[in-house]
């Protein structure tokens, strides 16, 4: 009734897989360390915003910035329990790192991972004061913007529909740290270009090396469409933007 | 961890020569466990001779019908949908996990929704609860079911479509596709193709007026038809899957009894293949993971939280033994058939070989 086909082509040709069931080994083991990246990004980038709430000036910026900590660590169980689906121990697993845990803030760790936690380089340095925290959440969210494009439609359908809930809310934690960066523009200037020459290089480093080699194995899984180089590029564009607009 | 659940079978019906419907009744205690969305699957599993099978089925009633009921079809070679046909019978017992799966979209008692299914031979199950569901909770949506089969005595739930046709009349349609049968309309012969949805598309189903379609079937089917939704204007998220994989794994093979047994030794003889590519070298008996030994080795082998937790960087062991210090993750028929944590397993014969592709 129906033309067989083996999976690779299948997922080469835009293919969606829908259930552990149907997932090959290899697939399944780039599905779970793209998963963990984000479940560790979005733990330890909830638990180092915590500490934003005590810096926020005023009741605004302390719901925003509340906002911003509950959310991701919600976004992080959410992705987690697609996990959970591939034998993941979830309740082990969120106790397995320390997520506040943050090296000294002029370490040079580059885009490298620490060991045993898969979370984005950039969320191993510390935030310092509330005008650092705006400025880390305006490039990080607006990094995450980009990424979401390439999220939303990964090949694993459970996984997919999840970041496109979680989509809209991430956008909004960008939103929230552009208002407050629309304030702090004119009021702390200097601190704000100085949070930007700190952030800046480390989020950027979180868009992987240009020409990477396992982007290429990603992309015959349908878990990745555009090379990191693309991505990387479609930020400093939008970082570029944003930042005139405030006349930075 | 999902953990698996007796469930008993209260009543089997045979739809059509190769496929049964079972209805199935958790333990009081593990009623709520056993609560379902439309569209969602149940993993059963059976012990063949010492190997432990699973497979997934969807379920086909609807939330409202309050029961459990599955759709097996019998597969060619396939020793589970065989067993299952064949000996299922009020008073079984068989274990299952959970229901588990995204195939549906949330409903709402006001909304005026305009639905497509496309399923082809079994891939009505899920279908079947979704259309059930959808029509009771949404009593102003709309649902067009194309449904492909081989002939008309191989449609499963061909009654129970026409009885659901004159229920919601007017709401709910089935144009059914068969592909060893002429039928009075042309394009109701053949198969589902992308010229296939153009002409329905074309004549029969308003495509800017749908809100959601669910495709149920083989990759060809689920490749042709997104291809078509998308080019008639369908946004990803709008577009439902549910795969019905052609190539599932087929019997889960023991792991083949080690000629080796463990022995005394300083080191290991390591073959580990990833991506196809296989590599040798020596390694420690200790100290060293698998994991490490591939990563030293410069593989790109797959890993994550190195605690045992997690499972990303399972592999399989061809040959030799390893021992795991710290497994939360794999299951015991999973480690039965070989499969080991490479984070956490540490040669302990004079060779290994290991692989991360099967």
């Amino acid at each position: 009734m129906t033309q067989t086909m083996n999976l690779d082509d299948y997922l080469a040709q835009g293919g969606v897989l829908t259930s552990p069931g149907n997932v090959p080994p290899r697939y399944r083991g780039e599905l779970l360390r793209l998963m963990s990246s984000f479940v560790d990004s979005e733990l330890a980038a909830s638990a180092g915003f915590a500490d934003a709430i005590n810096f926020a000036p005023a009741i605004k910026e302390r719901i925003a910035a509340s906002r911003i900590t509950l959310e991701k660590a919600d976004h992080a169980e959410r992705v987690l329990a697609v996990m959970a689906d591939f034998g993941t121990d979830s309740r082990r697993y969120q106790q397995s790192h320390d997520w506040a845990a943050r090296v000294d803030r002029e370490a040079d760790i580059g885009a490298a991972r620490r060991e045993g936690d898969m979370r984005l380089s950039v969320f191993h340095y510390p935030i310092a004061g509330w005008t650092d925290a705006v400025v880390m959440n305006v490039l990080q969210g607006l990094a995450a913007g980009v990424q979401m494009t390439e999220l939303t439609r990964v090949s694993y359908a459970p996984l997919a529909e999840v970041f496109r809930e979680i989509a809209p809310r991430e956008a909004r934690h960008a939103g929230l740290g552009l208002e407050g960066l629309a304030a702090l523009a004119e009021s702390d200037r200097d601190r704000v270009q100085a949070s930007l020459g700190y952030w800046h290089p480390r989020v950027a480093a979180g868009f992987g090396a240009a020409h990477s080699a396992r982007y290429e194995t990603l992309r015959r899984f349908g878990l990745r469409h555009q090379p990191n180089e693309v991505l990387l590029a479609r930020w400093e564009t939008l970082v570029a933007e944003h930042l005139a607009a405030f006349g930075l | 961890m999902a953990r698996f659940h007796p469930l008993k079978v209260t009543d089997v019906r045979r739809d059509t020569r190769d496929a049964v419907v079972v209805t199935l009744a958790p333990r009081d205690e593990d009623r709520a466990l056993f609560d379902f969305t439309q569209g969602q699957y149940l993993t059963l599993r059976r012990d063949f001779d010492g190997e432990e099978l699973r497979r997934s089925y969807s379920i086909c009633s609807g939330v409202d019908d309050g029961c459990l009921r599955v759709g097996i079809k019998r597969v060619d070679g396939g020793a589970f949908s065989t067993w299952a046909n064949e000996n299922l019978a009020p008073g079984v017992e068989i274990d299952a996990m959970p229901p588990m799966g995204k195939f549906h979209t949330q409903t709402d008692p006001a909304a005026e929704r305009q639905y497509l299914g496309v399923a082809a031979g079994s891939g009505i199950t899920p279908l079947l609860s979704i259309i059930k569901t959808v029509l009771a909770r949404e009593p102003r949506s709309q649902f067009t079911l194309v449904y492909a089969n081989r002939q008309i005595n191989s449609i499963m739930f061909r009654e129970e479509l026409e009885d659901l046709k004159n229920l919601y009349l007017g709401r709910f349609s089935v144009l059914h596709i068969l592909k060893a049968e002429a039928q009075e309309i042309d394009l109701f012969t053949g198969r589902i193709d992308e010229g296939k949805m153009a002409a329905l598309f074309q004549h029969w189903i308003d495509p800017t007026a749908l809100d959601t379609a669910f495709i149920c079937g083989p990759e060809g089917l689920m490749l042709a038809v997104a291809a078509s939704l998308r080019e008639h204007g369908m946004r990803d998220e709008q577009i439902k899957f549910e795969l019905f994989a052609s190539s599932q794994p087929g019997r889960a093979k023991a792991r083949a009894v080690s000629q080796q047994a463990a022995t005394q030794g300083n080191g290991t003889a390591a073959t580990v293949t990833l991506d196809g590519a296989t590599r040798n070298f020596q390694m420690p008996r200790e100290g060293e993971t698998i994991l490490e030994a591939a990563i030293a080795n410069h593989m790109d082998a797959p890993y994550s939280c190195k605690a045992g937790v997690c499972s990303t960087c399972r592999c399989k062991v061809l040959e030799g033994e390893v021992e795991m210090a710290i497994n939360h993750a794999l299951e015991d028929y999973e480690v039965r058939a070989g499969y080991v944590l490479s984070c956490q397993a540490y040669p302990i014969s004079d060779r290994v070989v290991v692989t991360y592709d099967e």
